[in-house]
């Protein structure tokens, strides 16, 4: 194939590892040491008297907590995503009804709608819903925010099961629920681990939702102890780099540790 | 349909629905270790418990908007006065404070007499004064200035003078968080104050749109466009900003020499740069200005912070007994302890108990002998206006608009 | 969609495997409409009935406190004659065409050269997906900090930099805004371009090379054209991102200097939770809604990708 090595790629691929690293670098750099010195002596320097007190410093300002609060949101999102989408997926593929064509529609246009759009009526509905400043108010909007996409993406995998698979099964008289289980499941599985990590990237990555939806610290998630701690801790630059690496560190983790279906999981978002 | 569920749900509701107990939403910031305390000792000896709820920094405007008519309303919030509250009395949410007061003199007497004003919305009490106050001062490195042979400066003139000699030494004069644009606000502030006195901006408060044309405050424009164009604030204080400490950090590392900033930038860099504030940390009065109508003592900032109560308050005689501890002796020396100046009659006797009594003293008597203490204009507008104002002071400094545009901004703000 | 009902001579081939597919399989089989109500009732709650408040919210007068009070057009006239209305439109279509002119090019040659199965590049490849991995939220604090004048890299850089004033000029501004964007999803499309590229038939390449095509040529002439889905993807998620950007206005610029980076989504925000000018907020969102509507109905016609339905027809 290609094979003599490409001297301008390589040169181009090193330019984007520095833009890529250096911000990186000042990042980490600056975690492990104090603000006196960060100041003095640049973003760019090694630092001199290396210490982890801006670590232990946030983590005793509760972003443990935030980091609960966030793996709980996105747990549930991901839950309801995957309880919902692939019935929908299935019904929108498979049904002949005319109303299951209107919902996909609906779901195409919901995805022009930004999450922006609704939020003053979102804040007033959940309000009244009594979710106000809790957790699950945070959960069902955003995960209604994520439907479009998954579903998108889901019906997209499914419409590829041939049609022959479906009529074998429907001669020997399945039931939707059984193709549903036997059928359409199983051969979804790319598509299925496109939507988790999608969704969860959605729910971990909030900012809109959780800012305007919640208030107290003991329902902070991650975004929001980030965003809080540039207003309160105005001064602690290194302290909210560390918040900024603390708060990578669990998808860093399944990143390390499950790389290959998280890449796979990602490149499904743009279609096979 | 709104109110009616408001009505009958909340039973099972964490905020405001619960049958003993009051909520108390403060500013969420370092001081709420102090009002933890003073929470802990309220519920030690009253049977209706308080419960502390606090909202981070900047959101606190307008979180609270959202929940103040709802049911997630507090009983007791934290709150600057004037025109931050002002709304919410048009409203009808909050209860005027004068049955407290005349079943407890002190929670009125007991406060210095321009600090407890502030929160007097047409003709009635609606806050008592909590935290502290928190006057804006010239902070300077005392090290920069010596190097460069010059003092701080007394008058505008002598400021000119001062940022010509700072210029030629290559040190940036004055540092400035012009992306938070409410430290650049602080300018406008004094030099409004000092050249058109007190008087001129209530007006414009009041709704008499025609005195930001006036002859005052077109001067007092052209004077801070001299600054800016004498290369006072460098060139890129847009970029920087407070809340993230760079502009604290240009003033202690010496690469500038002048801060203009609220009282709480002692504390501030106390945190972070504490040598700096032991050896070379000078601060001092904004300058006065020659042929001026504001007297030279007049301060800007921020007056106090009060606690404001809702009408919805299902317990009243707990919050007046709240309210009460807001002059104990218990909270001034809390406040001191952490840096904070309460304006209780009683502060000056615990002054040596503060975290720094030389700084706390210096604005004590600053606050006690100022004819006047301008409140911040973000605060003195209402909330709605705040946007409008900030945009204004930035562009202006910026140069992207001259006085005209800035004259017109300012006429177009919602009156208070 | 109607075909069926009304069968013409062109539409032979759909309406008869239609015919055959329901005459086949109606009832069993199949699943009804209950398998698609939880997730439409859902969506509906929270995303359709909030839409429509927003609509009724935009003919009212309201701050919050107190019940809205219907003034009709008031706030969409007062919309129209806003120039900061007006500009904050344009800022938003601007920020996404320069976020796709700049991250598209990038995205495909880092695709393209992420998809071959060298050692060096997956290594690389790896250390590019880290961006990725933080939240918008992370990536805004951790480039404010890094663009910092006078603590930053800025004054480590002056020859590039000069005085650093990023946050005070239009231009800085909307520059970091987009490089801070690229920075951060490049990894997303590259992915998206990199799974495509490996996809390209390979005999392809290998007709190429017989006929004395070089790398540049092949490049063009193959590997482009066959990523054409993939760019259409890529860009639609890009348009629909840069439109709404939000986070990312909020912490590094809040919209400044003056109001030079303030865009349709911060403006709406502004209006709705510093002014509390709720119905001027809402008519903003739906000024939003519309415009993204339009523009992503716009790039599926333009791009034939709502192909998908007629392949939904043909099941």
């Amino acid at each position: 194939m290609r094979g003599r090595p490409n001297y301008l790629a390589g040169f181009g691929s090193l330019i984007w590892l520095f833009v890529v690293g250096l911000p990186l670098y000042v990042l980490l750099v600056a975690t492990f040491q104090s603000r006196a010195d960060y100041a003095a002596n640049g973003p760019l320097a090694f630092p001199e008297r290396f210490t982890l007190d801006n670590y232990v410093n946030d983590l005793d300002q509760g972003f443990a907590q935030y980091f609960l609060n966030t793996v709980v949101v996105t747990v549930a999102v991901v839950g309801i995503v995957l309880l919902l989408v692939p019935p929908l997926s299935y019904a929108i593929v498979r049904s002949d009804g005319k109303a299951t064509g209107r919902v996909f529609r609906l779901f195409l246009l919901g995805l022009a709608i930004p999450s922006q759009a609704v939020i003053v009526p979102m804040f007033y509905l959940i309000n009244e819903a009594g979710l106000y400043d809790n957790l699950l108010g945070v959960v069902l909007p955003t995960a209604a925010f994520a439907m479009p996409v998954c579903t998108l993406i889901l019906s997209g995998v499914m419409r590829d099961i041939t049609p022959e698979l479906y009529e074998a099964m429907t001669v020997d008289g399945a039931t939707p629920w059984r193709i549903f289980l036997q059928l359409v499941l199983p051969l979804s599985k790319s598509g299925l681990s496109t939507v988790v990590v999608f969704s969860s990237l959605q729910a971990w990555n909030g900012f809109l939702f959780p800012l305007v939806l919640t208030q107290s610290s003991e329902n902070k998630v991650i975004t929001m102890g980030l965003y809080d701690f540039q207003t309160e801790h105005g001064v602690d630059i290194p302290g909210l780099l560390a918040a900024v690496v603390l708060s990578m560190l669990p998808i860093l983790l399944v990143y390390l540790f499950a790389r290959r279906a998280l890449v796979q999981g990602l490149m499904g978002v743009g279609g096979k | 349909m709104a109110l009616s569920l408001a009505a009958c749900g909340g039973s099972g509701d964490s905020a405001g629905g619960g049958s003993d107990e009051i909520h108390v939403l403060v500013y969420g910031d370092a001081t709420n270790k102090v009002e933890k305390q003073l929470v802990d000792t309220f519920n030690k000896t009253s049977k209706v418990k308080a419960v502390l709820d606090t909202i981070p920094g900047a959101d606190y405007q307008s979180k609270l908007q959202t929940i103040i008519s709802g049911k997630q309303a507090p009983d007791v919030f934290f709150n600057w006065g004037g025109g931050s509250i002002k709304p919410y009395v048009d409203a009808g949410l909050l209860m005027p404070l004068d049955d407290f007061i005349a079943k407890d003199p002190g929670l009125k007497s007991r406060f210095l007499p321009s600090v407890f004003d502030t929160a007097v919305v047409d003709g009635k009490p609606y806050g008592i004064p909590m935290r502290g106050t928190q006057p804006v001062l010239l902070f300077s490195n005392k090290k920069v200035l010596a190097d460069a042979g010059v003092t701080a400066p007394r008058s505008w003139d002598e400021l000119l003078t001062t940022v010509k000699a700072l210029k030629a030494k290559g040190v940036t004069p004055i540092a400035l968080g012009g992306g938070d644009k409410w430290p650049t606000q602080m300018w406008f502030q004094y030099i409004y104050d000092r050249v058109a006195g007190p008087e001129h901006f209530q007006k414009a408060v009041d709704g008499d749109k025609s005195v930001w044309a006036s002859a005052d405050s077109k001067k007092a424009l052209g004077m801070l466009k001299e600054l800016i164009d004498a290369g006072g604030f460098g060139t890129n204080y847009d970029s920087v900003k407070f809340t993230d400490g760079g502009s604290p950090a240009l003033l202690a590392t010496g690469k500038a020499a002048f801060e203009l900033m609220g009282s709480w930038e002692y504390s501030t860099l106390q945190d972070a740069y504490p040598d700096f504030v032991k050896n070379d940390l000078g601060y001092g009065t904004f300058p006065t200005v020659e042929g001026g109508k504001g007297a030279p003592d007049n301060l800007a900032g921020n007056t106090n912070n009060y606690y404001s109560v809702l009408k919805t308050t299902k317990h009243p005689e707990a919050v007046a007994a709240f309210l009460k501890l807001m002059y104990s002796d218990q909270f001034v020396k809390g406040q001191l302890g952490i840096g904070n100046l309460p304006t209780t009659t009683n502060t000056q006797q615990f002054l040596d108990g503060s975290a720094s009594p030389a700084y706390s003293t210096y604005q004590y008597d600053l606050v006690k002998k100022a004819p006047h203490f301008q409140l911040s204009w973000d605060q003195a507008f209402p909330p709605a206006a705040t946007t409008t104002i900030y945009q204004a002071v930035q562009q202006f400094f910026n140069g992207q608009t001259g006085p005209d545009a800035f004259i017109a901004a300012m006429q177009n703000l919602p009156a208070a | 969609m109607t075909t069926a009902a009304v069968p013409t001579v062109d539409s032979t081939d759909k309406s008869v495997r239609r015919g055959r597919s329901s005459r086949s399989s109606t009832g069993v089989g199949r699943p009804g409409f209950a398998w698609a109500a939880p997730a439409a009732a859902f969506f509906g709650l929270f995303a359709l009935v909030p839409l429509v408040l927003v609509v009724v919210l935009s003919f009212t007068r309201w701050n919050g406190l107190g019940s809205p009070e219907f003034v009709g057009l008031d706030n969409w006239s007062r919309l129209l004659d806003d120039p900061v209305m007006v500009k904050s439109l344009w800022l938003s279509l601007f920020l996404t065409v320069l976020g796709v002119v700049v991250q598209t090019p990038i995205s495909i040659l880092l695709g393209v050269w992420a998809a071959g199965r060298q050692r060096n590049r997956a290594v690389l490849s790896a250390v590019y997906f880290v961006p990725l991995l933080l939240s918008i939220t992370a990536v805004s604090v951790l480039w404010r900090a890094v663009l910092d004048p006078n603590f930053g890299v800025p004054s480590e850089a002056t020859w590039l930099f000069g005085d650093g004033n990023l946050f005070g000029t239009q231009a800085g501004a909307i520059g970091v805004l987009v490089f801070v964007s690229t920075w951060q999803f490049t990894p997303l499309h590259t992915l998206i371009y990199q799974g495509a590229a490996r996809a390209v038939p390979q005999v392809l390449y290998q007709a190429a090379q017989i006929d004395g095509a070089g790398t540049v040529r092949q490049f063009f002439h193959i590997t482009l054209p066959q990523l054409r889905n993939s760019i259409v993807t890529s860009m639609v998620l890009m348009v629909v991102g840069g439109l709404t950007t939000f986070d990312t206005v909020l912490i590094l610029t809040q919209g400044g200097p003056g109001n030079d980076t303030t865009n349709s989504a911060y403006y709406m925000y502004q209006k709705a939770f510093k002014s509390f000018d709720f119905g001027a907020a809402s008519a903003i969102a739906l000024l939003l809604v519309l415009v993204a509507t339009l523009v992503s109905l716009a790039m599926v016609r333009l791009t034939g990708y709502d192909k998908m339905r007629s392949t939904m027809e043909g099941v």
